[in-house]
């Protein structure tokens, strides 16, 4: 299992903490926001100072790379229960 | 009840919701149900606004005007602000994820197809800007 955590911040200090943890976290830099926009989760203005940022979204894919579990936030309050995370994930071969 | 019983539940319920809601932020229930907050406001309201309607003096009126504030403000962040407009729902489940590939923080490129045919991946997209 592979996390892959995306947001337009670089996030050295982010990555040596999960590898402090060993925890299987890779920070990726979406600098311009290309990604977030092909997945159609850019939240226009909606950041510090009117900025663009990723609506905030949990993707499970498969060995295969298909998605199998999927949450978007409606507001970004709210963010998805980690045991539905964990059993989406365990779930997928 | 005394006479400044329903103002001081009123102020009382007002700043438990406040508190609780940032101090239990880590619980999941707490944190996925922001509309408990609004509610607890609009439950103050009533109580201040029956108390004031009954016996409109400065501790009833008070509360009143205090509970109304935070219900609008907590209502209009709650059900406006924080709100995030669905945008093109381009995943969908049992087909394939769009490739990518992004530097990591150590600036090394990272992409998706790699991981195809050894492991599961979770994709995570945060807001950032931290």
């Amino acid at each position: 299992m592979q996390i892959l955590a995306i947001s337009p911040d670089a996030n050295e200090r982010s990555q040596e903490l999960a590898e402090r943890l060993k925890a299987r976290y890779r920070f990726l830099a979406d600098r311009d926001l290309a990604v977030t926009k092909r997945y159609g989760l850019l939240h226009a203005r909606g950041g510090p100072n009117g900025r663009d940022v990723p609506a905030p979204a949990t993707i499970v894919l498969d060995r295969d790379g298909t998605v199998r579990w999927l949450t978007v936030a409606d507001n970004y309050q709210v963010r998805p229960d980690p045991a539905d995370v964990t059993r989406a994930a365990r779930a997928v071969k | 009840m005394s006479k400044y019983g329903p103002a001081l539940l009123s102020v009382a319920l007002c700043v438990g919701a406040i508190v609780g809601y940032f101090s239990l932020l880590r619980v999941v229930f707490i944190r996925n149900h922001p509309a408990l907050y609004v509610a607890a406001f609009a439950l103050a309201a009533v109580i201040a606004g029956v108390a004031a309607v009954r016996a409109p003096r400065w501790p009833n009126l008070t509360a009143l005007a205090l509970s109304v504030v935070l219900l609008g403000l907590g209502g209009y962040f709650n059900f406006v602000f924080a709100r995030i407009p669905a945008g093109p729902s381009i995943l969908r489940v049992g087909e394939p994820a769009p490739d990518f590939t992004l530097p990591d923080a150590k600036g090394a490129p990272v992409t998706l197809a790699s991981f195809r045919g050894h492991t599961p991946v979770v994709v995570v997209f945060y807001r950032g800007y931290w």
